[in-house]
């Protein structure tokens, strides 16, 4: 008969044994975290870009749809992943990208565009912002400025450094970043969410400015999961912001979304409240959407609302002025995609916003994969008033214009 | 044998000198490591045949701008075009995989279909592992190739587009390495 000693010292040494050839599951990459177990089986995933990019001569230019009165060409291409845009004193089109390294410029010389490899070796380039001469860009972890860069676009100086530290774990998830320039002088860029849903830290789900005389972090709003576009309205001079809610909660919910800032440190609710009314099945628990600011509308689900601008433009008709809009790069968190398009949002005296289709037609097959040929990245208005949109997908800028 | 050595090192230096030459995009010039068609014979060097044609770009891509380094194909990308880079791309990825030459361990057969399940590696590369879109197809790739990959990823000392992989490969040990690795280079792609 065995001692119950050795019967418990036996049935400890087996169940360790089973702990080392069971080895815990694996922590999911960012995107998937968050997953519930009723979806583990589910294949979708985000797509990454063509990162050589694609000649717009294999690509079914002929789907684009855009409004009667307008069209909409091909204005330059073969610029890695371009994704954020800004535009310089003197009509250079500086261009950025997340997966790479490079800032690229696109020169206008009459009628055709070269493009330039300006910036190397940056890490993760996603933000750029052009004020008064100087190009600023935000990286991964630090935002820099290149003063006077479109008279040496061929040999930039080394850039100066507006702020750094802005990464310190090396989060993953959300760590690329969009960058503007306030009407105060001041450069405003997110941090976003180390993951799909988890506590940020005390820096992260939030969009910041910085003085770049003085480079001391302010906070602007709270409870901001991702924004990659935000621009100010021309009359009020209000931040407004796009926000890219959680993902697996299903299709059609919580919705992606639009958001004035009217006070200073707002909370936009996540991780606890998504689109302003829905409570988050984890972090929501014993709280209230009540306690957070509403979003100026509801753009869809997964939709992935990036760049967004006011039009101050002058060759749309005058209905279209100060009207925003707004890129979206998604869906991919949904069974039947949606999105794929720039978008018109008009907000009347009262503050009601209502959301049109502006350019469509990259969508081509919500059930394939992938769904589609392109992606809107980022909206640019520039000085003759045509609006130019970017397609990290093929590396390709177009430009929207009244036709003739 | 010293003789055949040194003949492989004047082939490859001949090679090398005709890369740098007139035609960059030539597909045969990959074939000197990568193999004939892109089906490679040593376990150390990828295979490139069958593999989606935007796997190749990305990778090209990220050997010419520094993502990824190696002192063979860093220089063999510095030169390429974005549009060589896709043309090669095509070419290999219309090439068909050749039948792997590696045989897995009994263990490893048993085990592969479980692990490449727990550790979220048919979540991207597919059921079959044969790849997608950005994603490589694994199944018959390199052993060594395979192993040299995923230490980098957990060391996250290898270039990881999104961070998918340096997140997948962070809790795997060693001996999870060698059995996936082991598991994966035997797979058929067909």
């Amino acid at each position: 008969m065995k001692s119950p000693i050795s019967f418990a010292v036996a049935a400890a040494f087996s169940i360790s044994a089973l702990a080392q050839d069971k080895p815990a599951a694996a922590p999911p990459p960012s995107w998937q975290q968050g997953k519930p177990a009723a979806l583990a089986e589910s294949t979708l995933h985000p797509f990454a870009p063509h990162l050589t990019g694609r000649p717009s001569k294999d690509l079914p230019l002929d789907k684009l749809k855009v409004p009667a009165g307008f069209k909409v060409e091909v204005w330059a291409e073969g610029i890695p992943e371009a994704r954020s845009l800004a535009l310089g004193d003197k009509g250079t089109v500086f261009v950025s990208n997340r997966n790479a390294s490079s800032v690229y410029a696109v020169i206008d010389k009459g009628g055709k565009r070269e493009v330039k490899t300006v910036l190397k070796g940056l890490d993760s380039p996603n933000g750029v912002a052009f004020s008064k001469g100087t190009l600023y860009v935000a990286e991964r972890g630090r935002i820099t400025r290149y003063d006077g860069i479109e008279n040496q676009l061929d040999k930039p100086s080394e850039g100066k450094v507006v702020i750094d530290n802005l990464d310190p774990s090396r989060q993953p998830g959300h760590f690329w970043k969009f960058l503007a320039m306030g009407p105060d002088g001041k450069l405003y860029f997110n941090i976003g969410a180390p993951g799909n849903i988890v506590m940020p830290n005390y820096m992260q789900a939030s969009i910041n400015r910085v003085d770049p005389a003085k480079g001391v972090l302010e906070n602007v709003a709270l409870g901001v999961r991702n924004s990659v576009g935000m621009d100010w309205n021309p009359k009020t001079k209000e931040l407004w912001f796009t926000n890219h809610a959680r993902d697996w909660l299903g299709d059609d919910s919580p919705n992606d979304t639009l958001h004035r800032v009217s006070k200073p440190g707002a909370n936009f609710g996540y991780p606890f409240c998504h689109q302003g009314d829905i409570l988050d099945p984890e972090y929501g628990k014993n709280r209230s959407c009540a306690e957070f600011s509403k979003p100026a509308l509801k753009l869809g689900a997964h939709i992935a609302p990036l760049g967004m601008r006011f039009y101050t433009g002058k060759m749309f008709p005058a209905e279209y002025q100060n009207n925003i809009f707004i890129a979206m790069h998604g869906s991919w968190n949904r069974t039947t995609k949606q999105g794929y398009n720039v978008m018109r949002v008009v907000v009347d005296e009262k503050g009601n916003a209502k959301m049109q289709p502006f350019l469509t037609g990259f969508l081509t097959d919500e059930k394939a994969d992938p769904p589609m040929w392109g992606r809107p990245v980022d909206v640019l208005v520039m000085k003759d008033g045509a609006l130019l949109v970017s397609d990290d997908y093929n590396g390709i800028l177009y430009r929207v214009s009244r036709a003739k | 044998m010293i003789l055949a050595r040194i003949n492989a090192a004047a082939a490859a230096a001949a090679f090398l000198f005709l890369a740098g030459a007139a035609e960059a995009a030539d597909p045969n010039l990959c074939a000197a490591c990568h193999g004939d068609a892109g089906n490679s014979t040593n376990p150390a060097v990828p295979s490139i045949a069958q593999q989606p044609a935007q796997f190749i770009s990305t990778s090209l891509f990220m050997f010419r701008e520094g993502n990824r380094k190696d002192p063979q194909m860093s220089p063999m990308a510095a030169n390429l075009s974005n549009a060589e880079m896709n043309e090669l791309a095509k070419f290999f990825a219309e090439q068909k995989a050749a039948p792997p030459k590696h045989k897995s361990s009994a263990a490893s057969v048993q085990a592969g279909p479980e692990l490449t399940k727990k550790f979220n590696c048919t979540q991207c590369h597919g059921a079959k592992l044969l790849g997608q879109q950005h994603i490589p197809r694994i199944a018959g790739q390199q052993f060594e190739y395979l192993k040299v990959q995923l230490r980098g990823f957990k060391a996250g000392t290898r270039a990881d587009i999104d961070g998918n992989m340096t997140s997948a490969a962070e809790p795997l040990t060693e001996k999870d390495i060698e059995a996936l690795t082991d598991y994966l280079a035997g797979l058929s792609a067909q």
